[in-house]
Protein backbone atom coordinates (compact mmCIF):
# COMPACT_ATOMS: atom_id res chain seq x y z
CA UNK A 1 0.00 0.00 0.00
CA UNK A 2 1.19 3.45 -0.69
CA UNK A 3 0.00 6.99 -1.25
CA UNK A 4 -0.17 7.97 -4.89
CA UNK A 5 -0.06 11.65 -5.65
CA UNK A 6 -1.81 12.47 -8.90
CA UNK A 7 0.74 13.66 -11.50
CA UNK A 8 -1.88 14.32 -14.18
CA UNK A 9 -5.51 13.37 -14.80
CA UNK A 10 -6.48 14.25 -18.35
CA UNK A 11 -9.57 13.67 -20.44
CA UNK A 12 -9.21 11.48 -23.51
CA UNK A 13 -12.73 12.45 -24.65
CA UNK A 14 -15.82 10.25 -24.66
CA UNK A 15 -15.81 10.00 -20.85
CA UNK A 16 -12.36 8.38 -20.77
CA UNK A 17 -9.53 9.67 -18.63
CA UNK A 18 -5.83 8.97 -18.29
CA UNK A 19 -4.53 9.35 -14.74
CA UNK A 20 -0.95 9.04 -13.56
CA UNK A 21 0.03 8.45 -9.94
CA UNK A 22 3.43 8.92 -8.35
CA UNK A 23 3.80 5.52 -6.68
CA UNK A 24 7.39 4.32 -7.11
CA UNK A 25 7.08 1.12 -5.06
CA UNK A 26 4.21 -0.06 -7.22
CA UNK A 27 5.85 1.14 -10.46
CA UNK A 28 8.89 -1.08 -9.81
CA UNK A 29 6.81 -4.21 -9.28
CA UNK A 30 3.96 -3.76 -11.78
CA UNK A 31 3.63 -6.49 -14.42
CA UNK A 32 1.32 -6.62 -17.47
CA UNK A 33 -2.28 -7.42 -16.53
CA UNK A 34 -1.98 -6.53 -12.86
CA UNK A 35 -4.16 -3.93 -11.20
CA UNK A 36 -4.12 -1.24 -8.55
CA UNK A 37 -6.93 -0.93 -6.00
CA UNK A 38 -7.58 2.75 -5.50
CA UNK A 39 -9.20 4.54 -2.60
CA UNK A 40 -10.30 7.77 -4.17
CA UNK A 41 -9.21 10.86 -2.27
CA UNK A 42 -11.96 12.59 -0.27
CA UNK A 43 -14.74 10.34 -1.54
CA UNK A 44 -16.22 10.20 1.91
CA UNK A 45 -19.57 8.45 1.72
CA UNK A 46 -18.33 5.84 -0.75
CA UNK A 47 -16.00 3.61 1.17
CA UNK A 48 -14.98 0.90 -1.28
CA UNK A 49 -11.88 0.96 -3.45
CA UNK A 50 -11.97 0.84 -7.25
CA UNK A 51 -9.77 -1.65 -9.11
CA UNK A 52 -8.06 -0.41 -12.29
CA UNK A 53 -5.81 -2.27 -14.71
CA UNK A 54 -2.32 -0.81 -14.86
CA UNK A 55 -1.96 0.86 -18.24
CA UNK A 56 1.66 1.90 -17.79
CA UNK A 57 4.32 1.77 -15.12
CA UNK A 58 7.59 3.65 -15.31
CA UNK A 59 10.05 2.65 -12.59
CA UNK A 60 12.41 5.51 -13.57
CA UNK A 61 9.73 8.19 -13.06
CA UNK A 62 7.98 6.26 -10.31
CA UNK A 63 4.67 6.58 -12.12
CA UNK A 64 1.74 4.19 -12.38
CA UNK A 65 -0.90 4.99 -14.99
CA UNK A 66 -4.52 4.00 -15.40
CA UNK A 67 -7.07 4.66 -18.14
CA UNK A 68 -10.63 4.71 -16.85
CA UNK A 69 -14.11 5.56 -17.99
CA UNK A 70 -16.54 7.58 -15.89
CA UNK A 71 -19.22 5.00 -15.22
CA UNK A 72 -20.45 5.85 -11.74
CA UNK A 73 -20.11 8.16 -8.81
CA UNK A 74 -16.58 7.01 -7.91
CA UNK A 75 -15.05 7.43 -11.34
CA UNK A 76 -16.88 10.74 -11.89
CA UNK A 77 -15.42 11.99 -8.62
CA UNK A 78 -11.97 10.70 -9.63
CA UNK A 79 -12.21 12.57 -12.93
CA UNK A 80 -12.49 15.83 -10.98
CA UNK A 81 -9.40 15.16 -8.81
CA UNK A 82 -6.61 17.61 -9.63
CA UNK A 83 -2.89 16.93 -9.81
CA UNK A 84 -1.45 17.03 -6.31
CA UNK A 85 -4.42 15.19 -4.77
CA UNK A 86 -3.43 11.94 -3.11
CA UNK A 87 -5.17 8.59 -3.49
CA UNK A 88 -4.33 5.51 -1.45
CA UNK A 89 -3.21 2.66 -3.74
CA UNK A 90 -2.96 -1.06 -3.05
CA UNK A 91 -0.91 -2.94 -5.59
CA UNK A 92 0.23 -4.22 -7.84
CA UNK A 93 -2.42 -6.90 -7.25
CA UNK A 94 -3.52 -10.03 -9.08
CA UNK A 95 -1.88 -12.48 -11.42
CA UNK A 96 -1.13 -10.76 -14.70
CA UNK A 97 -0.37 -11.97 -18.21
CA UNK A 98 2.58 -14.31 -18.63
CA UNK A 99 5.40 -13.19 -20.92
CA UNK A 100 4.88 -14.00 -24.57
CA UNK A 101 7.13 -16.95 -25.57
CA UNK A 102 9.96 -15.96 -27.93
CA UNK A 103 8.82 -17.93 -30.96
CA UNK A 104 5.20 -16.75 -30.89
CA UNK A 105 3.68 -13.53 -32.22
CA UNK A 106 1.74 -11.66 -29.53
CA UNK A 107 -1.90 -11.08 -30.44
CA UNK A 108 -3.71 -8.75 -28.10
CA UNK A 109 -7.50 -8.82 -28.35
CA UNK A 110 -9.29 -5.99 -26.60
CA UNK A 111 -12.74 -4.52 -26.14
CA UNK A 112 -13.35 -0.93 -25.06
CA UNK A 113 -10.95 0.30 -22.42
CA UNK A 114 -9.67 -3.27 -21.98
CA UNK A 115 -7.07 -1.97 -24.44
CA UNK A 116 -5.41 -0.29 -21.44
CA UNK A 117 -4.87 -3.61 -19.64
CA UNK A 118 -2.80 -5.17 -22.44
CA UNK A 119 -0.68 -2.09 -23.16
CA UNK A 120 2.16 -3.27 -20.90
CA UNK A 121 2.21 -6.56 -22.84
CA UNK A 122 2.92 -4.58 -26.00
CA UNK A 123 5.50 -2.44 -24.25
CA UNK A 124 7.29 -5.57 -22.99
CA UNK A 125 7.11 -7.34 -26.32
CA UNK A 126 6.95 -5.01 -29.35
CA UNK A 127 6.00 -6.11 -32.84
CA UNK A 128 2.74 -7.98 -32.43
CA UNK A 129 -0.83 -7.63 -33.56
CA UNK A 130 -3.55 -5.63 -31.78
CA UNK A 131 -7.16 -6.49 -32.49
CA UNK A 132 -9.09 -3.63 -30.93
CA UNK A 133 -12.86 -3.71 -30.62
CA UNK A 134 -15.05 -0.85 -29.51
CA UNK A 135 -18.64 0.30 -29.61
CA UNK A 136 -17.79 3.25 -31.79
CA UNK A 137 -14.92 5.37 -33.14
CA UNK A 138 -14.70 7.53 -29.97
CA UNK A 139 -14.28 4.42 -27.81
CA UNK A 140 -11.01 3.49 -29.54
CA UNK A 141 -8.12 4.34 -27.24
CA UNK A 142 -4.32 4.19 -27.18
CA UNK A 143 -4.00 2.86 -30.73
CA UNK A 144 -1.07 5.17 -31.52
CA UNK A 145 0.77 3.81 -28.48
CA UNK A 146 0.45 0.32 -29.90
CA UNK A 147 1.59 1.51 -33.33
CA UNK A 148 4.57 3.05 -31.55
CA UNK A 149 5.35 -0.43 -30.17
CA UNK A 150 5.39 -1.71 -33.74
CA UNK A 151 1.98 -3.35 -33.57
CA UNK A 152 -0.18 -4.13 -36.57
CA UNK A 153 -3.42 -2.50 -35.37
CA UNK A 154 -6.72 -3.87 -36.67
CA UNK A 155 -10.01 -2.38 -35.58
CA UNK A 156 -13.63 -3.45 -35.35
CA UNK A 157 -16.49 -1.25 -34.15
CA UNK A 158 -20.05 -2.31 -33.46
CA UNK A 159 -21.44 0.58 -35.50
CA UNK A 160 -18.86 0.45 -38.27
CA UNK A 161 -17.67 4.02 -37.58
CA UNK A 162 -14.05 2.80 -37.71
CA UNK A 163 -12.49 -0.37 -39.09
CA UNK A 164 -14.60 -3.43 -39.74
CA UNK A 165 -18.23 -3.35 -38.64
CA UNK A 166 -18.87 -6.03 -36.05
CA UNK A 167 -17.14 -7.76 -33.19
CA UNK A 168 -13.44 -8.06 -32.52
CA UNK A 169 -13.87 -11.83 -32.19
CA UNK A 170 -14.47 -11.88 -35.96
CA UNK A 171 -11.10 -10.20 -36.53
CA UNK A 172 -9.48 -12.94 -34.47
CA UNK A 173 -11.26 -15.70 -36.39
CA UNK A 174 -10.05 -14.13 -39.66
CA UNK A 175 -6.48 -13.88 -38.36
CA UNK A 176 -6.42 -17.51 -37.22
CA UNK A 177 -7.91 -18.67 -40.54
CA UNK A 178 -5.60 -16.60 -42.71
CA UNK A 179 -2.35 -17.92 -41.20
CA UNK A 180 -3.09 -21.28 -39.57
CA UNK A 181 0.59 -22.21 -39.51
CA UNK A 182 1.62 -19.20 -37.40
CA UNK A 183 2.00 -19.52 -33.67
CA UNK A 184 0.33 -16.80 -31.67
CA UNK A 185 0.37 -15.89 -28.00
CA UNK A 186 -3.13 -14.54 -27.39
CA UNK A 187 -3.89 -12.16 -24.53
CA UNK A 188 -7.28 -10.50 -24.11
CA UNK A 189 -9.16 -8.00 -21.97
CA UNK A 190 -12.60 -6.51 -22.52
CA UNK A 191 -16.26 -6.80 -21.60
CA UNK A 192 -17.56 -10.08 -20.20
CA UNK A 193 -19.50 -11.16 -23.35
CA UNK A 194 -16.38 -10.71 -25.51
CA UNK A 195 -14.24 -12.72 -23.10
CA UNK A 196 -16.83 -15.47 -22.81
CA UNK A 197 -17.00 -15.67 -26.62
CA UNK A 198 -13.20 -16.03 -26.68
CA UNK A 199 -13.29 -18.66 -23.94
CA UNK A 200 -15.83 -20.53 -26.06
CA UNK A 201 -13.86 -20.46 -29.32
CA UNK A 202 -10.16 -20.47 -28.41
CA UNK A 203 -9.74 -23.95 -26.84
CA UNK A 204 -11.26 -25.53 -29.99
CA UNK A 205 -8.89 -23.45 -32.14
CA UNK A 206 -5.89 -24.89 -30.27
CA UNK A 207 -5.49 -21.92 -27.96
CA UNK A 208 -6.59 -23.25 -24.58
CA UNK A 209 -3.54 -21.44 -23.20
CA UNK A 210 -4.72 -18.02 -24.42
CA UNK A 211 -4.95 -15.66 -21.47
CA UNK A 212 -8.11 -13.74 -20.62
CA UNK A 213 -8.36 -10.99 -18.04
CA UNK A 214 -11.74 -11.54 -16.38
CA UNK A 215 -13.15 -9.86 -13.36
CA UNK A 216 -16.30 -9.10 -11.49
CA UNK A 217 -17.41 -6.38 -9.06
CA UNK A 218 -14.52 -6.34 -6.66
CA UNK A 219 -14.41 -5.48 -3.01
CA UNK A 220 -11.34 -6.40 -0.91
CA UNK A 221 -8.95 -6.99 -3.86
CA UNK A 222 -6.89 -9.61 -2.01
CA UNK A 223 -9.04 -12.75 -1.98
CA UNK A 224 -10.68 -12.34 1.40
CA UNK A 225 -14.29 -11.40 0.66
CA UNK A 226 -15.27 -13.66 -2.28
CA UNK A 227 -17.22 -10.90 -4.05
CA UNK A 228 -15.47 -10.94 -7.44
CA UNK A 229 -15.78 -14.62 -8.28
CA UNK A 230 -15.90 -16.02 -11.80
CA UNK A 231 -16.77 -19.56 -12.91
CA UNK A 232 -13.79 -21.75 -13.77
CA UNK A 233 -13.66 -25.44 -14.62
CA UNK A 234 -13.26 -27.67 -11.57
CA UNK A 235 -11.47 -30.46 -13.44
CA UNK A 236 -14.41 -32.85 -13.02
CA UNK A 237 -16.74 -31.54 -15.72
CA UNK A 238 -18.29 -28.90 -13.49
CA UNK A 239 -17.36 -25.47 -12.27
CA UNK A 240 -16.24 -23.66 -9.16
CA UNK A 241 -16.09 -19.99 -8.27
CA UNK A 242 -12.56 -18.54 -8.38
CA UNK A 243 -11.73 -15.14 -6.92
CA UNK A 244 -10.74 -12.93 -9.85
CA UNK A 245 -8.67 -10.61 -7.63
CA UNK A 246 -6.43 -13.29 -6.14
CA UNK A 247 -6.64 -16.30 -8.47
CA UNK A 248 -6.96 -14.03 -11.54
CA UNK A 249 -7.75 -11.62 -13.04
CA UNK A 250 -5.91 -13.46 -15.82
CA UNK A 251 -7.17 -16.99 -16.50
CA UNK A 252 -6.33 -19.41 -19.30
CA UNK A 253 -9.11 -19.71 -21.89
CA UNK A 254 -9.28 -23.45 -21.20
CA UNK A 255 -9.88 -22.81 -17.49
CA UNK A 256 -12.88 -20.53 -17.95
CA UNK A 257 -16.24 -22.25 -17.59
CA UNK A 258 -18.52 -21.23 -20.45
CA UNK A 259 -21.68 -23.21 -19.58
CA UNK A 260 -24.74 -21.87 -17.78
CA UNK B 1 1.00 6.25 30.48
CA UNK B 2 0.82 2.61 29.46
CA UNK B 3 -2.71 1.44 28.74
CA UNK B 4 -3.62 -2.13 29.69
CA UNK B 5 -5.34 -3.41 26.55
CA UNK B 6 -6.13 -6.91 27.79
CA UNK B 7 -9.76 -7.89 28.00
CA UNK B 8 -11.53 -10.92 29.44
CA UNK B 9 -14.82 -12.11 28.00
CA UNK B 10 -15.93 -14.93 30.27
CA UNK B 11 -13.72 -17.88 29.29
CA UNK B 12 -11.99 -15.91 26.51
CA UNK B 13 -8.94 -13.80 27.35
CA UNK B 14 -7.65 -11.49 24.58
CA UNK B 15 -4.48 -9.37 24.34
CA UNK B 16 -6.60 -6.47 23.10
CA UNK B 17 -10.29 -5.97 22.35
CA UNK B 18 -10.04 -5.64 18.54
CA UNK B 19 -10.88 -8.57 16.28
CA UNK B 20 -11.98 -8.98 12.68
CA UNK B 21 -15.59 -9.54 11.65
CA UNK B 22 -16.30 -12.89 10.03
CA UNK B 23 -16.40 -12.77 6.24
CA UNK B 24 -14.31 -9.62 5.90
CA UNK B 25 -10.87 -11.07 6.64
CA UNK B 26 -10.94 -14.34 4.73
CA UNK B 27 -8.94 -16.93 6.64
CA UNK B 28 -6.26 -14.46 7.75
CA UNK B 29 -3.64 -15.48 5.20
CA UNK B 30 -4.87 -12.88 2.69
CA UNK B 31 -3.82 -10.07 5.06
CA UNK B 32 -0.64 -11.47 6.59
CA UNK B 33 1.41 -9.56 3.99
CA UNK B 34 -0.14 -6.30 5.20
CA UNK B 35 0.49 -6.82 8.93
CA UNK B 36 1.27 -9.47 11.53
CA UNK B 37 -2.20 -10.83 12.20
CA UNK B 38 -1.17 -12.13 15.62
CA UNK B 39 -1.27 -8.49 16.79
CA UNK B 40 -5.07 -8.68 16.71
CA UNK B 41 -7.17 -9.52 19.74
CA UNK B 42 -8.45 -12.37 17.59
CA UNK B 43 -8.88 -13.36 13.97
CA UNK B 44 -12.47 -14.39 13.23
CA UNK B 45 -12.47 -16.47 10.06
CA UNK B 46 -15.07 -16.67 7.33
CA UNK B 47 -17.94 -19.09 8.07
CA UNK B 48 -17.16 -22.80 8.05
CA UNK B 49 -19.73 -25.56 7.53
CA UNK B 50 -19.43 -29.36 7.46
CA UNK B 51 -19.68 -29.15 3.68
CA UNK B 52 -17.84 -27.09 1.04
CA UNK B 53 -20.05 -24.50 -0.60
CA UNK B 54 -19.85 -22.30 -3.71
CA UNK B 55 -22.10 -19.52 -2.42
CA UNK B 56 -24.46 -17.27 -4.36
CA UNK B 57 -24.43 -16.19 -8.01
CA UNK B 58 -22.86 -12.85 -8.97
CA UNK B 59 -23.06 -9.88 -8.60
CA UNK B 60 -22.59 -10.43 -4.90
CA UNK B 61 -21.93 -6.90 -3.65
CA UNK B 62 -23.18 -3.37 -4.22
CA UNK B 63 -21.86 -0.16 -2.80
CA UNK B 64 -24.43 1.99 -0.99
CA UNK B 65 -24.32 5.32 0.83
CA UNK B 66 -21.63 4.96 3.52
CA UNK B 67 -21.74 1.21 3.27
CA UNK B 68 -22.30 -1.83 1.14
CA UNK B 69 -24.68 -4.72 0.59
CA UNK B 70 -23.42 -8.24 0.24
CA UNK B 71 -24.89 -11.62 -0.49
CA UNK B 72 -21.77 -13.74 -0.87
CA UNK B 73 -23.64 -16.80 0.36
CA UNK B 74 -20.96 -18.33 2.58
CA UNK B 75 -18.64 -19.73 -0.07
CA UNK B 76 -16.14 -21.85 1.78
CA UNK B 77 -13.91 -24.95 1.79
CA UNK B 78 -15.80 -27.01 4.38
CA UNK B 79 -14.49 -28.02 7.79
CA UNK B 80 -12.28 -30.92 6.72
CA UNK B 81 -10.26 -28.86 4.26
CA UNK B 82 -10.25 -25.95 6.72
CA UNK B 83 -8.61 -28.13 9.37
CA UNK B 84 -6.08 -29.85 7.14
CA UNK B 85 -5.17 -27.64 4.14
CA UNK B 86 -2.08 -25.47 4.73
CA UNK B 87 -3.90 -22.29 3.63
CA UNK B 88 -6.40 -22.43 6.48
CA UNK B 89 -6.14 -23.56 10.11
CA UNK B 90 -2.54 -24.89 9.86
CA UNK B 91 -1.50 -21.46 8.54
CA UNK B 92 -3.39 -19.62 11.28
CA UNK B 93 -1.83 -21.84 13.93
CA UNK B 94 1.64 -21.00 12.58
CA UNK B 95 1.04 -17.27 13.09
CA UNK B 96 0.24 -17.59 16.79
CA UNK B 97 -2.97 -15.56 16.32
CA UNK B 98 -5.97 -16.17 18.56
CA UNK B 99 -8.39 -17.86 16.16
CA UNK B 100 -12.16 -17.76 16.40
CA UNK B 101 -13.95 -20.03 13.95
CA UNK B 102 -17.32 -18.85 12.69
CA UNK B 103 -19.58 -21.86 12.03
CA UNK B 104 -22.85 -22.37 10.18
CA UNK B 105 -25.14 -25.07 8.88
CA UNK B 106 -28.46 -25.64 7.23
CA UNK B 107 -29.78 -27.82 10.03
CA UNK B 108 -29.23 -27.94 13.80
CA UNK B 109 -27.40 -31.25 13.33
CA UNK B 110 -24.94 -29.67 10.88
CA UNK B 111 -24.10 -26.92 13.39
CA UNK B 112 -23.43 -29.52 16.07
CA UNK B 113 -21.39 -31.61 13.66
CA UNK B 114 -19.03 -28.81 12.62
CA UNK B 115 -18.62 -27.77 16.26
CA UNK B 116 -17.77 -31.35 17.25
CA UNK B 117 -15.24 -31.66 14.42
CA UNK B 118 -13.42 -28.53 15.64
CA UNK B 119 -13.41 -29.62 19.27
CA UNK B 120 -10.10 -31.43 19.23
CA UNK B 121 -8.25 -29.12 16.83
CA UNK B 122 -5.50 -27.25 18.66
CA UNK B 123 -5.18 -23.52 18.21
CA UNK B 124 -8.83 -22.48 18.30
CA UNK B 125 -9.74 -19.86 20.93
CA UNK B 126 -13.52 -19.95 20.47
CA UNK B 127 -16.38 -20.76 18.14
CA UNK B 128 -18.78 -18.13 16.85
CA UNK B 129 -22.19 -19.42 15.76
CA UNK B 130 -23.63 -17.64 12.74
CA UNK B 131 -27.35 -17.98 13.36
CA UNK B 132 -28.37 -15.70 10.50
CA UNK B 133 -28.52 -18.32 7.78
CA UNK B 134 -31.73 -19.98 6.64
CA UNK B 135 -32.76 -23.28 8.17
CA UNK B 136 -33.55 -25.82 5.48
CA UNK B 137 -35.56 -28.13 7.74
CA UNK B 138 -37.77 -25.32 9.02
CA UNK B 139 -38.51 -24.20 5.47
CA UNK B 140 -35.98 -21.41 5.25
CA UNK B 141 -36.72 -19.51 8.47
CA UNK B 142 -33.50 -18.05 9.82
CA UNK B 143 -32.20 -19.53 13.07
CA UNK B 144 -31.42 -16.06 14.28
CA UNK B 145 -34.91 -14.61 13.91
CA UNK B 146 -36.95 -17.45 15.45
CA UNK B 147 -36.54 -17.62 19.24
CA UNK B 148 -37.16 -21.37 19.50
CA UNK B 149 -34.73 -22.20 16.68
CA UNK B 150 -32.08 -19.87 18.12
CA UNK B 151 -32.32 -21.64 21.49
CA UNK B 152 -32.17 -25.03 19.81
CA UNK B 153 -29.10 -24.34 17.69
CA UNK B 154 -27.12 -22.63 20.47
CA UNK B 155 -27.99 -25.47 22.85
CA UNK B 156 -26.96 -28.14 20.33
CA UNK B 157 -23.59 -26.47 19.68
CA UNK B 158 -23.07 -25.98 23.43
CA UNK B 159 -23.47 -29.72 23.97
CA UNK B 160 -21.08 -30.46 21.08
CA UNK B 161 -18.15 -28.27 22.12
CA UNK B 162 -15.94 -27.49 25.08
CA UNK B 163 -14.67 -24.30 23.42
CA UNK B 164 -15.83 -20.85 24.48
CA UNK B 165 -19.02 -20.19 22.54
CA UNK B 166 -20.06 -16.93 20.92
CA UNK B 167 -23.56 -16.48 19.47
CA UNK B 168 -23.65 -13.89 16.68
CA UNK B 169 -27.03 -12.21 16.75
CA UNK B 170 -29.04 -11.06 13.78
CA UNK B 171 -30.27 -7.45 13.87
CA UNK B 172 -33.26 -8.40 11.74
CA UNK B 173 -35.52 -8.87 14.76
CA UNK B 174 -37.96 -6.65 16.60
CA UNK B 175 -36.46 -7.14 20.05
CA UNK B 176 -32.72 -7.85 20.27
CA UNK B 177 -32.97 -8.18 24.08
CA UNK B 178 -35.10 -11.29 23.69
CA UNK B 179 -32.45 -12.99 21.53
CA UNK B 180 -29.67 -11.85 23.85
CA UNK B 181 -31.47 -13.56 26.75
CA UNK B 182 -32.31 -16.69 24.75
CA UNK B 183 -28.78 -17.25 23.48
CA UNK B 184 -27.23 -16.56 26.88
CA UNK B 185 -29.71 -18.92 28.51
CA UNK B 186 -28.96 -21.64 25.96
CA UNK B 187 -25.25 -21.77 26.72
CA UNK B 188 -23.55 -18.96 24.81
CA UNK B 189 -20.61 -17.57 26.82
CA UNK B 190 -20.43 -14.43 24.73
CA UNK B 191 -22.71 -12.56 22.31
CA UNK B 192 -21.56 -10.81 19.18
CA UNK B 193 -23.65 -8.24 17.35
CA UNK B 194 -24.65 -7.05 14.91
CA UNK B 195 -24.64 -9.18 11.80
CA UNK B 196 -25.62 -7.32 8.62
CA UNK B 197 -29.02 -5.66 8.25
CA UNK B 198 -31.21 -7.04 5.48
CA UNK B 199 -31.43 -4.55 2.64
CA UNK B 200 -31.78 -3.96 -1.07
CA UNK B 201 -30.28 -1.88 -3.86
CA UNK B 202 -31.91 -1.26 -7.24
CA UNK B 203 -30.62 0.07 -10.55
CA UNK B 204 -33.57 2.15 -11.79
CA UNK B 205 -32.24 2.30 -15.36
CA UNK B 206 -32.07 -1.47 -15.82
CA UNK B 207 -34.95 -2.03 -13.36
CA UNK B 208 -32.88 -4.78 -11.80
CA UNK B 209 -31.65 -5.48 -8.27
CA UNK B 210 -27.95 -4.70 -8.01
CA UNK B 211 -27.13 -8.05 -6.45
CA UNK B 212 -28.15 -11.42 -7.86
CA UNK B 213 -29.66 -12.58 -4.57
CA UNK B 214 -32.01 -9.52 -4.76
CA UNK B 215 -31.62 -8.83 -1.03
CA UNK B 216 -28.37 -8.66 0.88
CA UNK B 217 -26.81 -7.62 4.15
CA UNK B 218 -25.99 -3.97 4.78
CA UNK B 219 -22.73 -3.12 6.56
CA UNK B 220 -20.36 -0.21 6.97
CA UNK B 221 -20.69 3.18 8.71
CA UNK B 222 -24.33 3.40 7.59
CA UNK B 223 -25.33 0.75 10.17
CA UNK B 224 -23.35 2.06 13.13
CA UNK B 225 -26.18 3.89 14.93
CA UNK B 226 -28.39 0.80 14.69
CA UNK B 227 -25.55 -1.41 15.92
CA UNK B 228 -24.79 0.87 18.87
CA UNK B 229 -28.44 0.90 19.89
CA UNK B 230 -28.64 -2.90 19.75
CA UNK B 231 -25.41 -3.41 21.72
CA UNK B 232 -26.74 -1.04 24.36
CA UNK B 233 -30.10 -2.88 24.53
CA UNK B 234 -28.42 -6.29 24.72
CA UNK B 235 -26.07 -5.06 27.44
CA UNK B 236 -29.06 -3.86 29.43
CA UNK B 237 -30.77 -7.23 29.02
CA UNK B 238 -27.94 -9.62 29.95
CA UNK B 239 -24.64 -9.64 31.83
CA UNK B 240 -23.08 -11.89 29.17
CA UNK B 241 -19.98 -10.26 27.62
CA UNK B 242 -20.60 -8.69 24.22
CA UNK B 243 -18.48 -8.26 21.10
CA UNK B 244 -19.79 -5.14 19.37
CA UNK B 245 -19.56 -4.47 15.66
CA UNK B 246 -21.22 -2.55 12.86
CA UNK B 247 -19.46 0.17 10.89
CA UNK B 248 -16.39 0.60 13.09
CA UNK B 249 -13.89 2.67 11.08
CA UNK B 250 -11.60 4.03 13.82
CA UNK B 251 -10.64 3.93 17.48
CA UNK B 252 -13.34 6.36 18.59
CA UNK B 253 -15.99 4.17 16.96
CA UNK B 254 -14.56 1.22 18.90
CA UNK B 255 -14.70 3.21 22.15
CA UNK B 256 -18.36 4.07 21.47
CA UNK B 257 -19.23 0.37 21.16
CA UNK B 258 -17.44 -0.41 24.41
CA UNK B 259 -19.22 2.43 26.20
CA UNK B 260 -22.53 1.08 24.89
CA UNK B 261 -21.76 -2.24 26.56
CA UNK B 262 -19.24 -4.21 24.50
CA UNK B 263 -16.18 -5.87 26.06
CA UNK B 264 -14.53 -6.24 22.66
CA UNK B 265 -15.18 -5.07 19.12
CA UNK B 266 -14.84 -6.33 15.56
CA UNK B 267 -13.72 -4.39 12.51
CA UNK B 268 -15.30 -5.57 9.25
CA UNK B 269 -16.20 -3.54 6.20
CA UNK B 270 -13.53 -0.94 7.08
CA UNK B 271 -10.92 -3.56 6.07
CA UNK B 272 -12.08 -3.26 2.44
CA UNK B 273 -11.29 0.46 2.51
CA UNK B 274 -8.11 0.05 4.55
CA UNK B 275 -6.48 -3.38 4.99
CA UNK B 276 -4.66 -2.00 8.03
CA UNK B 277 -7.90 -0.88 9.71
CA UNK B 278 -7.94 -3.56 12.46
CA UNK B 279 -4.43 -2.76 13.71
CA UNK B 280 -4.96 0.97 13.22
CA UNK B 281 -8.06 0.71 15.43
CA UNK B 282 -6.00 -0.99 18.18
CA UNK B 283 -3.57 1.95 18.18
CA UNK B 284 -6.29 4.58 18.01
CA UNK B 285 -8.25 2.95 20.83
CA UNK B 286 -5.11 2.92 22.94
CA UNK B 287 -4.55 6.61 22.12
CA UNK B 288 -8.16 7.35 23.05
CA UNK B 289 -7.66 5.69 26.45
CA UNK B 290 -4.44 7.62 27.03
CA UNK B 291 -6.05 10.94 26.08
CA UNK B 292 -9.07 10.37 28.30
CA UNK B 293 -7.19 8.96 31.29
CA UNK B 294 -8.32 5.36 30.97
CA UNK B 295 -5.65 2.99 32.35
CA UNK B 296 -7.37 -0.26 31.41
CA UNK B 297 -9.39 -0.41 28.22
CA UNK B 298 -11.92 -2.69 29.95
CA UNK B 299 -13.00 0.31 32.03
CA UNK B 300 -14.80 1.61 28.93
CA UNK B 301 -17.19 -1.34 28.88
CA UNK B 302 -20.70 -0.30 29.93
CA UNK B 303 -19.29 3.13 30.70
CA UNK B 304 -22.07 5.10 29.01
CA UNK B 305 -23.31 8.03 31.07
CA UNK B 306 -27.08 8.33 30.84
Amino acid sequence: MQNGEIIFNTSLGGGYFHISFFAPEIAVKAAPGQFVHVRIADLRDRILRRPFSIEDADPARGSVDVVYKTVGEGTRFLSRCAPGAVCDLMGPLGNGFSPCPGEATPVLVTGGYGVAATRLCAKARPGGILLAGARSREDLLLLDDYRGFGYDVRVATNDGSAGAKGFVTELLKDLLAETPERKFAIRACGPQPMLMALAGMLPDAGYADAELSLDHLMCCGVGACFACVVKVRDGAGGWRYARSCAEGPVFKAGEVYTGE
Amino acid sequence: MAVDMQVVLGPLKLKNPVMTASGTFGYGREYQRYFDISRLGAVVVKGIAVFASEGNPTPRVAETASGMLNAIGLQGPGVEKFCTHPDYLPFLRSTGAAVIVNIWGRTVEQYAEVAARLNDEPGIAALEINISCPNVKAGGAAFGTDPALAAEVVGAVRRATRLPLIAKLSPNVTDISEFARICSGSGADILSLINTISGMSIDAYTRRPRIANITGGLSGPAVKPVALRMVWQAANAVSTPIIGMGGIMNGTDAAEFMLAGASAVAVGTAIFADPLAPVRVIGELEDFCRETGVEHVAELTRGLRV
